[in-house]
């Protein structure tokens, strides 16, 4: 168990810096949507699974949705102009 | 600001920082030790008050319920203000697909697709269900059991695009879950006041431990917080999704597929 914790609290700190690190917008959506899935095994390891169902279905569905929306937006929109 | 300037703020800030964050540090439990008293109390007494199993559920609807309260009425601002600030995007000059990106091949939907998500869209609608049900009997709550009701409607997005799937999904009904869970939170905790009790307070009959209608008026802020979490988010999805809605005349200036 705790290697296994050891190894998922390594692992949100390298997604964490790969979403800091990725510089394409449209890349750093799924960056932060890899590290939401890592954070809620982390919540779900640390036996708080109703965390990790929120972290879920927030940090990697809802808010990369809205980020991709916006993203498309702003390039759709760039194109009317 | 040049990099020099930054690297010296960045030092400067860091070493006022670095001593009080140490301080932090150091008089923090070790990793993995036991629940703070607060916790093993509400464990300890949880079940015995209120005849709830899932303790979570019995600090935020009912020993802090007040809180609650105020983070479902900063969901139901951020919602409503979102709808204020991207009400202009819609109308009748929109098509019912999303706009295109020139360049980018576009390839129709498949049919694995399709039915996939209609598939995991029904299921994970269920469980959405489910969960927010269960709150006081396993993990989960409202909140959780709206989202995952919010993201079975999205995949169903996925599956059938935007035009069946607005036909679905009817923003009025949207904004009725969502002003109606919050008002059902308040009315909920009026309704000790009525009898002449303290602001929610818990005078609905707690019923059997483990039982799905058990924790008595927790079951209602929870149902409140669901309907108003699930119609939330769906109303941002909606909001944004109508952002990338392609114009008319694009389309028929045949500049779309």
């Amino acid at each position: 168990m705790a290697v296994l914790l050891a190894a998922l609290l390594l692992f949100a700190a390298a997604s964490g810096l790969g979403v800091v690190l990725t510089r394409d917008p449209g890349r750093q959506v799924f960056a932060l949507a890899i590290n939401g899935l890592v954070l809620s095994l982390l919540f779900f390891a640390l036996q708080a699974p109703d965390v990790a169902l929120s972290e879920f279905t927030v940090g990697t569905v809802a808010v990369p949705l809205l980020f991709l929306a916006t993203l498309a937006a702003v390039r759709i929109n760039k194109e009317r102009r | 600001m040049s990099g020099r300037a930054r690297m010296i703020l960045l030092a400067l800030a860091a070493l006022t920082i670095l001593p009080g964050f140490w301080r932090v540090a150091q008089s923090l439990p070790a990793f993995g030790t036991a629940a703070s008293p607060y916790g093993e109390a509400i464990n300890r007494l949880g079940p015995e008050l209120r005849h709830v199993a899932n303790m979570v559920s019995a600090v935020n609807f009912d020993f802090r319920g007040f809180d609650t309260l105020g983070e479902e009425y900063m969901l139901l601002c951020a919602v409503a203000g979102t709808v204020l600030l991207l009400r202009g995007a819609r109308g009748e000059d929109r098509a019912g697909h999303a706009g295109r990106v020139a360049g980018r091949p576009h390839e129709g939907r498949s049919d694995a697709i399709v039915l996939m998500s209609r598939i995991f869209g029904i299921f994970t609608l269920i469980f959405g269900a489910y969960v927010a049900l269960h709150a006081t009997a396993t993990p989960g709550g409202g909140f959780q059991g709206g989202v995952i009701v919010a993201t079975g409607l999205l995949m169903l997005y996925l599956g059938e695009g935007y035009e069946r799937w607005r036909k679905l999904i009817r923003p009025p009904v949207l904004d009725v879950c969502e002003g109606g869970g919050a008002l059902l939170m308040v009315a909920g905790g009026l309704l000790p006041v009525t009898m002449g009790r303290p602001f929610l307070e818990n005078v609905l009959p707690f019923g059997t431990i483990k039982d799905m209608l058990s924790g008595g008026l927790m079951l209602v802020e929870n149902a409140g917080v669901a309907l108003a979490v699930a119609g939330g988010f769906t109303v941002l999805m909606v909001e944004f999704l109508e952002e990338t809605r392609a114009l008319l005349s694009e389309v028929e200036q045949g500049q779309e597929p």
